[in-house]
């Protein structure tokens, strides 16, 4: 093995950094609190209590999503397989019989099928070189056959009131979810931008073939990376199952491309080895405010679908200027 | 990797392993014809494969631009919004009117076509990704088309459906059309230069264009042709319908990728064809009539084709992006 804390500083050391370049770090938050402030004074409603309280609900899954979705970015790839993960473990929490004390085998049985399914992804794409878009796509389909087979078409039951607390109820104010985000979130920030783990997956993201060159095992960790995605996908669906309180076959459906958006606009490149947690959540941030400004607003909400269109091809302009 | 833009030279193993993809999906289609005679008799009726032609024309149309925009390494996600705001505009502004048919189906295809182009200048110009700006000008277009409606839109005069349902010495007017511009296609890829600098572009992006071949041209070209294509499984479409809405497209943008892969053409560009194409549209049509006389549900369908699209990548591993 080679010592990473070498490689680290080759790695990262680049050409004196300028004004813009400094500032650059910092445009999606800044340009977050002004969308906040300008939301704020068209809409003194934006920044009640409430509505600010309701964002947070509904900003905790895709954030957890999104978590996923930047380890697997990171790697070169993305995860189309998400939404699919996320309806089959929110169709298992109504599975059983919709007490609290399901809640420990629903866990196990959705992250389950969540790492199952990651796994699939990163055998189909280190073993077998199928294209990330390709081979989760696929996983995407076989798992909404499986799951409508499982469920007949209509899915029914309940989901355990602990969920419904998890995924709706706030305790002053602060959503439980978006607790669980945080603590999700810190530890996989620290996973990814303090250990040598997180560092193999940004060399192993950057240029795959010095990855191995410096006897890392790429293919283990783009592996851990798609499982890593799964299995936070499995508990965000039943995060959401909680919220929406009843369950149909299409529960986190758009999660895979807001995710992806999300992560985008946060500076993860997708050509891989660049960006971070951080940027990612903040990206789903401004994708929450844009859609409950879009509503606040009283526009129709069709304009949530155009201005997210808008947005991602932007924001993907705007890195791709930056790393030029 | 050379950057070969493969010219003349021949040879079988090399006439093979340029075309796997059309053998592969020949010799399952083959499986599947012996399986589906072996389980039912009806299956082999000729009214039930005229049939399976009628209904794979709209995907074969999409696939077909599809072809081309992955063969130069890209995609192109927006199709589906397209063909759905298409569709529901072409129904719409025909609204009944038999005078209007002829302006629309031209102001469509052109429409199309535009679309299509704006995609492509918008890959150039901004130097994103593809399949981010696709997915971005798709979702722009999925919202203009539910601002123009949020349901079905108009109708059109019954004479239109000719297009979906006539037929020219009993075989469906729609397939007919599907292998003419398959085949013309399949020709322009072949015979002329511009056909051959989309295998070069998709084969190494940077060194075609440190050799001098025109990038922007083929990046237009694939891009705006993919429009062109939506416009046309677009009409045949509110033809088969009757009738145009916003979501009729939905399943497209991800159902024509799956041919294309199927047929061999790989996702990362260069390599593949329009032949494997149709054969993989015609052999998911036709695994999904197997599947109706087996009685299996839909949902199993479903596994079915993910399955199919599994392997079938699996077996032509695609080529490592280059560092």
């Amino acid at each position: 093995m080679v010592d990473l804390s070498q490689t680290k500083s080759a790695e990262y050391a680049g050409p004196a950094p300028t004004l813009a370049s400094r500032l650059a770090p910092y445009a999606l938050p800044i340009f977050l609190i002004l969308m906040i402030v300008v939301a704020g004074v068209i809409s003194p409603a934006f920044l009640s209590a409430n509505n600010i309280s309701n964002m947070l609900l509904q900003a905790a899954p895709l954030g957890i999503v999104v978590i996923g979705q930047a380890f697997v970015i990171i790697l070169r790839g993305l995860d189309l397989s998400v939404s699919s993960v996320m309806a089959t473990s929110a169709v298992i929490a109504t599975g059983f019989s919709g007490v609290n004390g399901d809640v420990i085998p629903i866990l196990l049985v959705a992250v389950g099928i969540g790492v199952a399914t990651g796994v699939v992804n990163g055998l189909l794409v280190t073993k077998r070189s199928v294209s990330p878009f390709l081979a989760t796509l696929a996983t995407m389909i076989v798992l909404q056959g499986f799951r409508f087979a499982y469920t007949q078409g209509a899915p029914s039951g309940n989901v355990p009131p602990l969920f419904r607390t998890l995924g709706s109820a706030t305790w002053n104010g602060i959503p439980y979810n978006m607790m669980l985000l945080v603590v999700l979130a810190a530890v996989f920030w620290v996973l990814l931008a303090k250990t040598r783990f997180g560092r193999e997956v940004y060399i192993t993201g950057g240029n795959p073939t010095t990855a191995r060159l410096l006897g890392i095992n790429a293919d283990r960790v783009t592996i851990i990376g798609y499982v890593i995605s799964g299995g936070l996908a499995a508990i965000a669906g039943l995060v959401l199952s909680g919220y929406v309180g009843i369950v149909d076959n299409w529960v986190g459906r758009g999660f895979e491309l807001d995710s992806i958006v999300a992560a985008v606009m946060g500076g993860i490149s997708l050509a891989g080895g660049r960006g971070g947690i951080i940027g990612g959540l903040f990206g789903a941030a401004v994708l929450i405010v844009v859609f409950n400004a879009v509503l606040l607003f009283g526009l129709p909400v069709q304009f949530q679908i155009i201005i997210k269109g808008l947005v991602i091809v932007a924001a993907a302009a705007f890195y791709v200027r930056r790393s030029h | 990797m050379s950057a070969t833009v493969s010219s003349g030279s021949s040879g079988f193993s090399r006439t093979l392993k340029k075309n796997q993809g059309v053998f592969v999906v020949l010799a399952l289609l083959v499986l599947l014809l012996i399986f589906g005679s072996v389980v039912s008799d009806r299956f082999r009726t000729s009214n039930n494969f005229l049939n399976i032609l009628e209904q794979s024309t709209g995907l074969a149309l999409v696939s077909l631009g599809q072809t081309l925009t992955i063969l130069t390494g890209g995609i192109d996600l927006s199709v589906g919004s397209m063909i759905s705001l298409l569709s529901t505009v072409t129904s719409g502004t025909i609204n009944g009117d038999v005078s209007m048919v002829a302006p629309v189906v031209v102001g469509i295809l052109l429409l199309g076509l535009v679309i299509g182009l704006v995609n492509g200048l918008l890959i150039i110009w901004l130097k994103v990704h593809p399949l981010i700006v696709t997915l971005g000008t798709g979702a722009v277009l999925q919202g203009i088309v539910l601002l123009y409606s949020l349901g079905p839109a108009g109708k059109v005069p019954r004479g239109f459906t000719f297009l979906a349902y006539g037929k020219v010495l009993g075989i469906p007017l729609g397939a007919i059309f599907v292998v003419v511009v398959f085949a013309l296609v399949g020709a322009f890829l072949t015979y002329f230069r511009l056909g051959r600098y989309i295998f070069a572009v998709g084969d190494d992006d940077a060194g075609a264009l440190l050799m001098g071949l025109p990038r922007a041209k083929v990046i237009l070209t694939v891009y705006g042709f993919s429009g062109f294509c939506c416009a046309m499984a677009a009409i045949y479409l509110t033809a088969r319908f009757g009738v145009g809405q916003p979501y009729t497209g939905l399943n497209y943008t991800l159902a024509s990728i799956t041919p294309v892969v199927v047929g061999g053409t790989l996702l990362s560009g260069g390599k593949g064809g329009v032949l494997g194409t149709l054969l993989g549209v015609y052999l998911i049509s036709l695994l999904n009539n197997v599947l109706n006389f087996m009685d299996v549900s839909t949902h199993y369908q479903l596994i079915a084709q993910g399955l199919i699209v599994i392997a079938a990548v699996s077996i032509y591993v695609e080529r490592r992006k280059k560092v």
